[in-house]
């Protein structure tokens, strides 16, 4: 059931992705901008709020923001603070259905149109924040089997060891050889 | 005299074998890392039976260091991602005494699953986790936040896992209270796969201080 769910949240997302790249089609007069809106998260379960960026509308610039798409209305971005863009937010409507949304935005100077894909879902487990999560898969690496066999130090001083009881059986051996007995 | 130096001499290359030969089998440590017994599962609605004792959630605090008393572990916490592949990454393996912790994901005394893990062993030997598999259940594990605050976790269940067949959900999928859990690697060993599974130690929130 949640497999199904993630799977369908990142079919959604790599349409959000699609959506992003092929401009909107926008009217006459304003500056076509591929994207530009960026939509955080980019996944939401109703009730919750998206925040908006945009950097299109320059250094200081504000925009006016719909998301009637999904039922939010009008909103206002207010200018960001250094290179933050102009940022505004929305509550999505406990009421709204999942799908993809196209999230609009327009400069103060009436000239420029940005646009942003936004996902609702619905919640999984009764709306905890949770559900916007994404969970780790599968098992974790976290050994090596160390523990089990000789370190390299160890492996050398057995080594050295063993050079020690060669050298000393050789000794005794070549004595025994030569009748002198042990 | 000529003999008391030979005597020397095969001692000295008899002591010196069977030290070598030791040395290379595996010397002070050839064991294992310990495994959970049964008696330490899961039981079906396994933290059903104990959800009376859940303590209140605290609110979001990213972790500094975890303690498990009973198996002498006392670790700084790094934060964690995702590998390409979607599985958790893991701390360097270089650092034996430290541990991890899921930093996308739910900070360990808030409501849901908090996830630490840590290395059992490394290239030189036994690392921070080596004794989870020896972890029973009651056990106590706490978690120094940054908030000043120590979240209290008591063990309801150690189990093992084997690689191919994880139970992702179970592992790390949402809980409506407060819960934890500590992996680390275990299952058999092979020389050419390593572990083939990890130790997962299921806790829950009873206290805080």
């Amino acid at each position: 059931m949640r497999r199904t769910a993630r799977l369908l949240t990142g079919t959604a997302l790599a349409a959000a992705a699609v959506g992003l790249t092929t401009a909107a089609p926008v009217s006459a007069g304003e500056t076509v901008a591929t994207g530009g809106l960026t939509v955080y998260p980019s996944s939401v379960v109703p009730g919750d709020r998206a925040v908006v960026t945009t950097a299109v509308c320059g250094k200081g610039g504000s925009a006016a923001g719909d998301a009637s798409a999904v039922g939010a209305g009008a909103f206002p971005l207010a200018p960001g603070t250094g290179e933050a863009g102009a940022t505004g937010h929305f509550e999505v409507p406990p009421s709204a259905q999942p799908g993809t949304y196209e999230i609009v935005a327009t400069c103060g100077d009436g000239d420029r149109r940005v646009t942003g894909d936004l996902v609702v879902t619905l919640t999984s487990a009764a709306g905890h924040p949770a559900a916007e999560q994404v969970y780790p898969r599968g098992s974790v690496k976290t050994g090596v089997g160390g523990a089990l066999g000789p370190g390299p130090v160890q492996t050398a001083a057995g080594v050295a060891a063993l050079a020690v009881a060669a050298a000393g059986g050789t000794w005794l051996l070549h004595r025994r050889a030569r009748g002198d007995g042990i | 005299m000529r003999r008391v130096k030979d005597t020397a001499i095969a001692a000295v290359t008899a002591v010196a074998l069977c030290s070598g030969a030791w040395l290379l089998v595996g010397g002070d440590h050839p064991d294992a890392p310990p495994q959970p017994s049964a008696a330490q599962a899961r039981t079906d609605r396994a933290g059903q039976a104990d959800r009376g004792a859940a303590a209140p959630a605290l609110p979001p605090s990213p972790p500094d260091r975890i303690r498990v008393p009973a198996i002498g572990v006392d670790a700084p916490l790094t934060g964690l991602g995702l590998t390409g592949t979607g599985s958790l990454d893991v701390p360097p393996a270089e650092k034996k005494n430290l541990a991890g912790w899921y930093e996308a994901g739910t900070t360990p005394g808030e409501t849901g699953t908090a996830i630490v893990a840590g290395h059992v062993d490394n290239a030189e030997g036994p690392a921070v986790f080596y004794r989870l598999g020896a972890l029973e259940k009651g056990a106590a594990i706490e978690v120094d936040r940054r908030d000043g605050g120590v979240a209290v976790f008591t063990v309801d269940a150690v189990e093992v896992y084997a690689a191919d067949a994880f139970p992702d959900e179970k592992v790390y999928g949402a809980a409506d209270r407060p819960e934890l859990r500590v992996i680390t690697c275990g299952g058999p060993y092979s020389r050419s796969t390593g572990y083939q599974g990890n130790v997962v130690v299921f806790a829950h929130l009873t206290g805080s201080r």
